[in-house]
């Protein structure tokens, strides 16, 4: 219980990303662009509904990455400005503090892909009278708001690995040569193993065009997958962090 | 138990690269401090003051040597419910306002949820900052933000209070309360460790100093006992001019007071002691006799320069 409150406390500092203006122009703004889609019928041949569904699925994996990386500049600052030092000197275990970043920076995640699937919903159906949502289309969108837990894990390792110039641009190249790049996805053991399988919370092709029933258990063992994966960045980037000098 | 801190042949380097050989940043440091003092760790810049707090406070890993604080290794997090740091440049989350960011301290020393928001006020009393409760860290000046420090370091009511230049950034004003503050915290038997520049200030609170310098401990002890006595002073009420002038000769440094009296300061020989002695019994309470003490400043420039000058 008591390690709950420690990791919940450090989360509390995380989730004030959620109070920044910023996040909700940035959201509103992912709103209009999935909403304009509606207006590309005739240059889509007529195919803007599934391009709404792609949009929207496009944008929100963006608006996971942007949040995700925002950890990297955050624990940085918090370590260059003494932050952490401050936090340190309580009775908190560094281990605790990288939970608690992890766990904090994922539920701002969640939030955010949440409010933008929400958004999404509203705009389609309200777009597409005759078209409900799609199981698989708002599967999606769960798997989006379910690989932010990944995401966030790697932008926490590389912002302790790394040094604070290069953890955020470590994290974005990461993070895109592991949605599916055809240069790594022979090697097993880099991908789906050094770096994650971010291609397993993507469904942008199924869902645009609702080719497949992607079952509530692919979800679960993707959610799984990406939990026991972030187990595994965070162990490692707790294993450099206990040795580090802290300012 | 007896003391709070032991610390024993505590040596830290710095990395370097390996044709560069290594300064060290600290160097066989052996001190004991005792449960109840003020201990004032003294010494210039860079000399591993803070080197020597941050390894007891388990942000950086010694090289060789041992620490105890209250008991126990630096790396015991359960330990640290039990103390109080305040970091030689506090920076805080800017986005949280000052009670938020207490009541995550407060989360963090397990202090319960009924309370926490009576001890967040208290301690923003203490430090006067309620006004400003409410508002961003991110806005406040140095010495606001110095405040907070100070009430974050108290928030669990220590057993020890580690201040690395808690009086920096304080206006006089500011000075002066933070110096009540740690004597109250004596008062309620909390031991204090702090580092500082501010001589005047460390001599007036500390009972027992450090002297530090280039990673070197150069002395360490009971403040009464290290600060030798540097001869005696004749005080001479006002009225008895004659008296002060026949002194005069003597004297090393002669005030004449606002009030008409005079202080005549004598260097501590014995001859003098007796004549002085002999002026008192011949004249009674028009005069005082009280030995002059060599200040910490004075004390600490000639340790310094004693351990800096070429061999």
């Amino acid at each position: 219980m008591k390690t709950i409150n420690e990791v919940m406390a450090i989360a509390s500092g995380a989730w004030q990303l959620l109070r920044m203006r910023v996040v909700y122009v940035l959201i509103l703004c992912v709103l209009v662009l999935i909403g304009t889609a509606y207006r590309y019928d005739v240059l889509s041949l007529g195919q803007h509904k599934a391009l709404m569904v792609d949009v929207s699925l496009m944008l929100n994996t963006l608006a996971a990455i942007l949040v995700a990386i925002s950890v990297t500049f955050e624990i940085s600052r918090e370590l260059r400005e003494g932050v952490a030092s401050t936090l340190l000197s309580k009775p908190l275990g560094r281990t605790h503090y990288l939970i608690g970043k992890l766990v904090g920076i994922s539920i701002a995640g969640i939030v955010v892909t949440g409010l933008i699937t929400a958004g999404f919903c509203v705009i389609f159906s309200s777009a597409f009278d005759d078209a409900g949502i799609g199981q698989t289309m708002l599967m999606g969108h769960l798997l989006i708001m379910a690989s932010v837990i990944p995401m966030s894990a790697l932008a926490v390792m590389f912002s302790v690995l790394v040094p604070e110039s290069i953890a955020a641009i470590a994290t974005v190249i990461v993070i895109w040569f592991a949605h599916s790049t055809p240069a790594v996805d022979k090697i097993a053991v880099l991908y789906g193993g050094i770096l994650p399988d971010l291609n397993l919370f993507n469904l942008k092709a199924e869902a645009a065009y609702n080719i497949a029933s992607i079952s509530w258990v692919y979800l679960a063992l993707a959610l799984l997958w990406g939990i026991i994966y972030s187990v595994f960045a965070t162990s490692l980037a707790s294993l450099v962090f206990s040795f580090r000098d802290l300012k | 138990m007896d003391n709070i801190i032991e610390i024993k042949g505590l040596t830290k380097y710095y990395g370097s690269l390996f044709w560069k050989k290594k300064k060290p940043s600290l160097y066989d440091l052996n001190l004991t401090i005792p449960d109840g003092a003020i201990f004032g760790f003294l010494g210039p810049n860079g000399a591993g003051k803070t080197t020597t707090i941050k390894i007891l406070m388990n942000l950086i890993k010694q090289s060789s040597g041992e620490a105890l604080i209250l008991g126990c290794p630096p790396d015991n997090v359960e330990v640290k419910r039990l103390i109080g740091f305040l970091p030689d440049a506090p920076a805080f989350s800017p986005y949280l306002s000052a009670t938020e960011f207490l009541n995550i301290c407060a989360k963090l020393f397990g202090i319960p949820s009924d309370i926490r928001k009576t001890r967040i006020a208290e301690v923003l009393e203490t430090v006067r900052m309620t006004r400003h409760a409410k508002s961003k860290l991110g806005g406040f000046s140095r010495g606001m933000t110095q405040r907070i420090g100070i009430a974050q370091a108290i928030l669990n009511n220590p057993r020890l209070l580690i201040l690395d230049e808690p009086l920096v950034g304080l206006d006089p004003h500011g000075r002066q309360e933070l110096k009540d503050i740690i004597l109250d915290q004596k008062a309620r038997g909390t031991s204090v460790f702090f580092c500082s520049h501010i001589l005047s200030d460390a001599e007036k609170i500390c009972d027992r100093i450090g002297i530090l310098c280039e990673s070197r401990l150069l002395c360490s002890g009971r403040l009464d006992e290290l600060l030798s006595e540097t001869g005696s002073k004749l005080h001479v009420n006002p009225g008895h001019d004659d008296i002060a002038k026949d002194m005069l000769s003597a004297a090393t440094e002669t005030i004449k007071r606002p009030d008409g009296g005079w202080e005549l300061s004598f260097s501590n020989k014995t001859e003098i002691t007796q004549t002085l002695l002999a002026v008192k019994e011949k004249h009674g309470d028009a005069v005082a006799i009280t030995s002059s003490r060599e200040s910490l400043e004075d004390f600490f420039f000639r340790k310094i320069e004693n351990a800096t000058k070429p061999s």
